[in-house]
């Protein structure tokens, strides 16, 4: 099967984040930034689950600074002596790990983890959707397109009785034109935005309007 | 016996020559009138009973409707050439009129057919015209208009108005009925408009509301490029929603805002919710990449 659109690509990228190469989809990935973009980032969630597994309580002193203000805010355990300030952060944090119950403890640090995961995964959900949005809309309007490109040139080759109704027609045909790219423009940037791809579809209809009433016309100076 | 023996007496020899040159002069009548087209102006009337339905199908001139109050459709139409006929039938309460070329090679020009027609204030139209102009007063009916590059103009019409133009220009004066009209690159003008539910749209062309909002009214006014006017007055009660994908919101109404959650549009382009008094009608207005104007009616 040719892998040659975002939407089949998806339907392996399951397999390519395994290894599988399939050379369709490397075909795709070469010639789509979206796709490749989408890929990039998994890779980098995948480095960074890996990355938390090697270096497993090395988070930044200031991740962990909040938490214990937010366990002390909450009570869960005792705040530090001011008068006897730790010099280290692996001191306190060792007295803190000896002075928290496990349960908690283990809580927050899936609390951490959790908060981590959304952060990151919200740049690639976002890219998921987008390439679903976008390839919905390309689904529906690809076949649209072609279809009233044909019928375009059937109705530009039959006889017109009126110059000055012709010269609109044509007129206004292109102004339709030209709103269908700039809408599939908007599209292209923003592909969930819902008002975009409103304007796309009512352009679309315009322009199979515009058709229908030069086929009537041609028909019947025929 | 000759012929002239055989002639009555009263047909003398000078009287026989007389005789022959009238009907020499008749015979040329007859062949000069046959060969005379119609007039180009003609006059018809038609009995019609309530509600008639008027359909009318011209290709290019101007077609001028007004209401009567006789039952009566009466039809004046001014052919631009012999090339084009003017037909008009009843069929029961409906009268079809239509413009038909008479050759298969006509000019543009010469397929031109004006029209006059009266019809009761009840009556229901239908009317296509490619070219020329469409002017409509005061009937009541419902009515569907459909031209490429005709303008029509509406004139204290009321019942349900469809108009659907390609470049031509729409207005409507003092309508009260609900109103749906599109175009691509027509100028929209709607003026001391009565009506409860307007629906208009058109492309690049420009759109201006003045009018009331009436309660429980519905204004749903729509673009892609043109710029969107609509004036309201201090008593108006309405609920607005106005985004442009791209272009600017112009607002002098001083909106409450709204409690409740805002529509998915608001996340694009530039967007504006609000209630201007007690908000009794719904008002939306969008545009692509045009302006929109929410200004005080003066």
């Amino acid at each position: 099967m040719a892998t040659n659109t975002c939407k089949e690509f998806l339907n392996h990228l399951e397999l390519w984040m395994e290894g599988e190469r399939h050379p369709d989809a490397q075909a795709h990935l070469g010639s789509c930034t979206s796709c490749r973009n989408l890929v990039e980032d998994l890779n980098n969630i995948h480095q960074q689950a890996r990355s938390w597994n090697l270096e497993e309580m090395n988070l930044s002193p200031r991740v962990w600074e909040a938490l214990r203000f937010q366990l002390e805010q909450e009570g869960l355990i005792r705040s530090n002596d001011p008068s006897q300030p730790e010099s280290s952060t692996a001191g306190w944090f060792s007295r803190w790990f000896r002075i928290l119950p496990r349960p908690v403890m283990a809580g927050a640090y899936l609390t951490v983890l959790i908060v981590a995961a959304f952060a990151l995964m919200k740049p690639i959900d976002k890219q998921i959707n987008e390439a679903r949005w976008l390839n919905g809309t390309q689904v529906s309007t690809t076949p649209l397109h072609a279809q009233l490109n044909t019928e375009q040139k059937v109705v530009y080759s039959l006889p017109n009785t009126n110059p000055v109704v012709t010269a609109s027609l044509q007129k206004n045909m292109a102004i339709v034109d030209n709103y269908i790219s700039l809408c599939e423009k908007s599209v292209r940037e923003e592909p969930q935005n819902e008002v975009a791809r409103d304007y796309l579809y009512d352009a679309y209809q315009q322009k199979a309007d515009l058709l229908a009433q030069m086929t009537e016309r041609g028909e019947n100076a025929q | 016996m000759n012929a002239i023996d055989a002639m009555p007496e009263w047909m003398g020899k000078g009287n026989w020559k007389i005789a022959s040159l009238l009907i020499s002069g008749l015979l040329l009548c007859n062949i000069a009138s046959a060969a005379i087209p119609p007039p180009r102006r003609l006059e018809q009337h038609f009995k019609v009973t309530a509600h008639p339905v008027i359909t009318i199908h011209n290709p290019n001139g101007m077609v001028t409707v007004k209401a009567w109050t006789k039952s009566e459709v009466m039809i004046i139409s001014t052919r631009a050439s012999d090339d084009v006929e003017v037909e008009a039938e009843q069929m029961g309460n409906r009268v079809d009129v239509s413009t038909h070329a008479t050759s298969d090679n006509v000019a543009p020009d010469d397929m031109r057919a004006d029209y006059q027609i009266n019809v009761p204030e009840d009556a229901e139209l239908q009317i296509h015209d490619d070219a020329g102009e469409v002017n409509v007063a005061n009937v009541l009916g419902d009515m569907n208009v459909e031209t490429v590059a005709a303008g029509v103009d509406l004139e204290d019409a009321a019942g349900y108005l469809t108009v659907k133009t390609v470049d031509g220009p729409f207005q409507c004066l003092r309508c009260t009925g609900r109103i749906e009209a599109s175009s691509i690159s027509g100028n929209f003008r709607l003026w001391d408009l009565r009506s409860y539910h307007v629906r208009a749209q058109t492309s690049t062309g420009s759109l201006l509301f003045s009018g009331e909002f009436l309660p429980n009214g519905l204004y749903h006014l729509k673009t892609y490029s043109g710029v969107i006017e609509v004036r309201f007055s201090p008593g108006d009660s309405f609920d607005l929603s106005a985004t442009s994908l791209k272009g600017r919101v112009n607002n002098q109404a001083s909106l409450t805002p709204r409690t409740h959650a805002q529509h998915f549009y608001s996340r694009f382009g530039n967007s504006l919710f609000g209630t201007f008094n007690a908000g009794r009608a719904k008002v939306e207005l969008s545009s692509f990449d045009g302006t929109i104007n929410i200004l005080k009616r003066e």
